[in-house]
């Protein structure tokens, strides 16, 4: 985490000059003050008659001064500032990046709650501990050994009083801060727990609503409210402790200053007057001691931050990058070897060998759980297999660099998740740059041209959060459109029409076969409809490839899928003929 | 405006370019005051803790203006070589002392257990709020930065509460305990010393005015930078698919830089307050110091009362220059307290009603409603439609047709613009909304399952119900195999993205939780539409006895789901263009033909 702060080792220096500058000028103020009430307005030194010019001139002066360090201050804060927020915005901005290069598994280990917590909330807490760290700690910390540098100096023994003292007070800053690292990882520990709460909740609006159980989640939040609450609770307490024995301390030092300044006095080592200045200094000290607790309490809490956001920043992506960028002979050929797959223990899918051409149409049909989703997955390599070969190209897919291998696969996902924008960016998610005849082009495959442009703003209709102003089957058609305008070797279609009616769905293929005859086409479908006109049909059954043929002869030779023909037909089939 | 828009359309830019500008329009600082005094009126019901707190903290100020006493007492003893009276003094001041630490330790026990039960209930009113508002309300406002406003901007409050409240109140016992010395001792000068006051209150003004603006658009920017996290990680299996890691990391470096660069500007203000005050402060002793001389020359006061006079004036600055602060965190946790207030001023649902729907048969019908999500693009026109009760209706239609709308308005996630639905001959709006939906058990379209086991996701629509009623549930739905085989069968734990289960099998656990619910009325909205058929026809056959006596709306494409309904309605445009049974409407030949023959025309044709 230290190499972020070295880009910004000029502001991290700065800041702490100016802040001396500063505190210098705190330093020298009293004296102006001390000139302009002795010689001016009481003119101590002229028989008790005051001297305005005195006080003007040195008022002036002062205020000049003060004025200095001021902007010394105002400098410290913005170079302290500049420092602390850059170096937050880099690690959150790595951060990020880190994040969208996990597994899917990676990201649901630290839980999409956390993540978003450590983003935003904990960086801050980082910030604050930088800035913390470079300005109040500097200063106190100025303070501090300025104090005892001048008690010192004032009388030896004064030294003794702060030799006894500091291990006592260092002890207990030790201790508190050992005592509280833990907790503050449990804070934000819990606020991630607040966090996923509330995440379930505001997605899961309608199924909440739905089963009226507004006070059932009103009591889960409740628990993780309070479990953040005691926590917080349980930091401060502790540091409810800590500032009152600190000051029972310097407390205890200030009487015994002030006592053995008396036997220093009695034994004419020095004058009443240093005895008072050393009172002044300790409690100058003490005050700076003071500030210091809510200081350890920003560091404790930066520190547990600092050390989540490592566990991100120091996460490996499982998956990843191969070598390979170069140019493949082969084109929208995929070829899946022995290939078993699993996402635990158990197999989901068990010795799958399977060749798809160049420009041939697969579908994949199967029961709930045969492994269609999965299957489908392991060509952009979503996952990696359990044991075989998925080659795309020619290529295993473990041997291409990622990007590589993901430009080449368009998939439109089961779930068409749409972004808080425009149809229009929406669509452009699948090609960076595409003109907006491509986007209309792709539109019009995905026969979601109409509706897009008999809606009042067209393209630039704004899609609401999880894409809730659109039907579903008007969600899946953007998703396509999204698929097509990508413009990829091979397209996957897993499950992505089942929300349109069936004749939009033809009109789709039709299109799509019409205008994208050379792409490779692997159709993941429950409707015999959705797949009758494909190349091949592969039946998968509990993770095995049952059968594999055409319509025609899957409908003669294969049981499954005369079960499913069976199931889709039903009744009505006779008044039809 | 149209030569802006061919220029968006040209140039690509990421998803959420354009919402903060939108963003930006909406939210504007409000009066401060105001919110201020809202978030005060937290503290109304720990009036008993606060006066402790209060009496706590006078004490600590009392001790220490008295303890300078002491030590000048036990300066001028030593000044004056009486050391016999040293012990007694020094016993004196480490008793005083004792009492200020002791007295601090419950400011500080105070102030926290006062502070954190004030975020509790401030963060519960908050989700009791959010958990009652309109799903229109959800689903038009990134969830990203609801969640936001529930922990920045609440922790932000609470962090300031717990730090500055000793320090504040501390402050103003200083200040007033200061002006009423020295008033006592001169009017004259002390009211010179309003110079420094008034000097100090419109700087204050000044920056905490900018301060505000600063602070809540840091906060703002923070929820929307919440809410790109929040959508790029729920939505990251199309961000990976697409490739767009690279470009959905430059959007975000964009907010993040755009956050910085207002955190930074926000905090160089905040922090310059101290150093302002400083200035002023030295400028207000400067006057009274000049001022003091002059009166003293003229022979107006004596020197004692000035020198006295000007103790306290540098007395004066200590606590001013506090509280100058303080008050620049108190802007930040206002700019806070905006953004969450924003919400709880929002209007809940209406959930009155006085019917209830014990004895409800479950007759639904729609009388000439028309309804529209945004105004001027009606979605159901004239929408008439009646279900008898046991009945089991579909509806059909293209997408976008209003099939879904139907159903949101039948459990009135959504309100009808006119017209009316009625429950067994009562108004929807008439009957208690918790009725209304503890009544009617639907399967949406996207289903979301609960970060809990199997059986509690299950049992979630009806927590008492049994074991064995949940298996049956499970059985019918036929999820139960499947549970089985699963790991931990039901207590196993569904991740949060769902990853160990398919999105087929959520349906099915869903349709399950839905049968448990034991309903009057059922609605599947697309609901088996990654079910392959067999699994649905086996639901639908063991559905057969369980919803005799239920009202049921399906919603499907697949025509195969919705075959053997009593009535099928299908929908086009938002009205109804045909309706009747299977049978009947194949015999029309019209659009449910038209369908039906495009799903089967591999074979008819």
């Amino acid at each position: 985490m230290i190499k972020y702060l070295k880009k910004y080792y000029i502001f991290c220096i700065l800041a702490p000059l100016f802040m001396f500058g500063e505190v210098y000028m705190d330093l020298l103020q009293p004296r102006f003050m001390k000139t302009i009430v002795d010689e001016g307005v009481l003119g101590l030194s002229n028989n008790g008659v005051g001297d305005l010019n005195i006080v003007i001139f040195v008022g002036i002066k002062m205020i000049l001064f003060v004025i200095l360090g001021g902007l010394c201050g105002i400098l410290a804060g913005v170079f302290a500032n500049l420092c602390s927020q850059n170096f937050g915005n880099d690690i959150r901005k790595d951060c990020f990046k880190n994040t969208l290069a996990f597994s899917f598994e990676q990201t649901d280990k630290f839980s999409t709650g956390s993540i978003i917590t450590r983003i935003t909330n904990d960086i801050t807490q980082l910030q604050n501990l930088v800035a913390q760290c470079i300005r109040g700690f500097v200063r106190t910390g100025l303070i501090i050994i300025g104090g005892t540098v001048c008690l010192i100096s004032l009388d030896l023994s004064f030294g003794t009083v702060i030799i006894c003292a500091l291990p006592v007070i260092l002890g207990c800053v030790i201790f508190f801060i050992t005592k509280s690292a833990p907790i503050f990882g449990i804070l934000q520990k819990k606020l991630d727990d607040l966090n996923g709460v509330m995440q379930e909740n505001i997605s899961g609006a309608r199924v909440v609503k739905a089963y009226v159980k507004e006070e059932h989640e009103l009591g889960r939040f409740s628990q993780a409210n309070k479990g953040l609450v005691d926590t917080q609770l349980r930091v401060l307490t502790l540091f409810a402790y800590m500032s009152p024995i600190m000051n029972i301390f310097l407390n205890m030092a200030i009487v015994a200053v002030i006592y053995l300044g008396g036997i220093s006095v009695k034994g004419g080592n020095i004058t009443p007057g240093a005895v008072m200045a050393a009172v002044t200094y300790i409690t100058q000290i003490l005050n700076a001691v003071m500030r210091m607790n809510m200081i350890f309490q920003t560091v404790s809490r930066g520190m547990a931050s600092a050390k989540r956001l490592n566990e991100i920043l120091d996460t490996e992506p499982s998956i990843a990058d191969g070598g390979f960028d170069g140019e493949t002979t082969l084109r929208g050929v995929v070829e899946f070897k022995n290939v078993s797959f699993g996402y635990g223990r158990s197999m989901i899918l068990k010795n799958i060998d399977l060749t798809v051409n160049k420009g041939e149409t697969l579908a994949i049909l199967g029961a709930t759980g045969s492994g269609k989703t999965s299957l489908a997955s392991l060509i952009p390599r979503f996952y990696d297999v359990s044991s075989g070969q998925v080659l795309v190209d020619g290529v295993d897919v473990k041997d291409y660099k990622l990007s590589k291998l993901r430009d080449k696969v368009s998939v439109v996902l089961q779930k068409s998740e749409l972004f808080n924008t425009t149809i229009e960016e929406n669509i452009l998610w699948g090609k960076n740059g595409a003109s907006h005849d491509e986007v209309e082009a792709a539109a019009e495959t995905a026969q979601a041209k109409e509706f897009i442009e008999s809606s009042a703003e067209g393209y630039n209709s704004f899609v609401a959060e999880k894409g809730m102003s659109l039907s579903g089957g008007q969600r899946q058609r953007i998703a396509i459109s999204r698929g097509i305008i990508k413009d990829a070797e091979i397209l996957i279609l897993d499950d992505s029409t089942s929300a349109l009616d069936l004749r939009t769905e033809a009109a789709f293929y039709k299109s799509l076969n019409e205008r994208h005859p050379d792409i490779t086409k692997i159709i993941i479908a429950q409707r015999i409809a959705s797949v009758k006109d494909a190349d091949r049909i592969v039946i998968l059954d509990e993770g095995r490839i049952n059968a594999c043929g055409t319509h025609e002869s899957l409908l003669e030779t294969n049981e499954i899928y005369q079960d499913i023909y069976n199931s889709q037909l039903k009744g009505g089939v006779g008044e039809v003929e | 405006m149209a030569q802006n828009n061919s220029a968006q359309m040209n140039s690509y830019r990421l998803p959420g370019a354009r919402i903060k500008r939108q963003r930006g329009e909406i939210e504007k600082p409000e009066n401060g005051g105001k919110t201020l005094l809202r978030l005060l009126k937290y503290f109304g019901d720990e009036k008993l803790i606060f006066a402790g707190f209060f009496a706590a903290v006078f004490v600590v100020v009392v001790c220490s203006v008295v303890v300078p006493r002491f030590q000048s007492i036990a300066i001028d003893a030593i000044a004056a070589r009486e050391f016999g009276d040293l012990p007694g003094i020094l016993l004196c001041m480490l008793g005083i002392y004792a009492v200020s630490c002791i007295c601090t330790f419950f400011q500080n026990i105070l102030s926290a257990g006062l502070s954190q039960r004030i975020v509790l209930k401030m963060r519960t009113e908050l989700f009791d709020k959010i958990i009652n508002l309109p799903i229109r309300y959800i689903d038009n406002h990134p969830h990203g930065d609801i969640m936001s406003r529930m922990t920045n901007d609440v922790e932000n409050i609470s962090q300031i509460i717990s730090q500055s409240m000793g320090p504040m109140v501390s402050g103003v016992l200083m200040i007033i305990g200061t002006v009423i010395m020295m008033m006592s001792l001169s009017p004259r000068l002390a009211v010179l010393s309003c110079l420094t006051v008034i000097l100090t209150i419109s700087i204050t003004k000044l920056l905490s005015k900018l301060m505000r603006k600063f602070y809540l658009k840091r906060q703002q920017l923070l929820g929307e930078l919440n809410a790109e996290v929040e959508e790029m990680i729920t939505g990251y299996k199309t961000v990976t698919a697409y490739n767009h890691k690279e470009l959905a990391a430059e959007k975000f470096a964009e907010t993040s830089d755009d956050l910085t660069s207002t955190g930074i500007l926000a905090e160089i203000i905040g922090s310059s307050m101290g150093p302002c005050m400083n200035v002023i402060n030295n400028t207000g002793f400067v006057i009274i110091a000049a001022f003091g001389g002059y009166f003293a020359i003229k022979g107006y006061i004596s020197i004692g009362v000035i020198s006295a006079f000007i103790v306290y004036a540098k007395q004066f600055g200590r606590p001013v220059d506090e509280l100058a602060q303080i008050y620049g965190q108190i802007q930040s946790a206002v700019a806070g307290a905006e953004r969450v207030f924003e919400i709880m001023d929002e209007v809940c649902e209406d959930k009155s009603g006085s019917h209830n729907m014990d004895g409800a048969k479950g007759v639904i019908e729609f009388k000439n409603v028309n309804f529209s999500y945004y105004e001027g693009k009606p979605v159901l026109k004239n929408f008439s439609l009646k279900v008898n009760a046991g009945q089991k209706v579909a509806l059909v239609g293209a997408t976008g047709s209003g099939k879904t709308t139907v159903v949101n308005l039948l459990m009135r996630f959504y309100d009808i613009d006119s017209g009316k639905i009625l429950i067994d001959g009562v108004n929807i709006k008439d009957i208690e909304l918790d009725e209304l939906r503890k009544n009617t058990a639907i399967v949406l379209q996207d289903t979301s399952l609960f970060c809990d086991t199997v059986r509690n996701n299950l049992k979630y629509s009806n927590p008492d119900a049994t074991d064995e009623e949940m298996i049956r549930a499970a059985k019918i739905s036929n999820c139960h195999n499947m549970i089985e085989n699963m790991p931990q069968g039901y207590d196993t734990v569904i991740s949060r993205s769902g990853q160990n289960i398919s999105q087929g099998q959520c349906q099915l656990l869903s349709i399950g939780r839905a049968f448990l619910a034991n309903p009057k009325i059922l609605i599947l909205d697309e609901a088996t539409s990654s079910v392959d058929t067999r699994t649905e026809k086996n639901i639908q056959d063991a559905m057969v006895s369980i919803m005799k006596d239920r009202t049921s709306l399906i919603i499907a494409h697949r025509l195969s789901t919705i075959q053997d309904a009593d009535i099928i309605v299908v929908l086009h445009n938002g009205r109804i263009s045909e309706m009747g049974n299977h049978r009947e409407l194949l015999a029309k030949k019209q659009r449910y033909y038209e369908l039906y023959m495009t799903q089967f025309s591999g074979r008819a044709t």
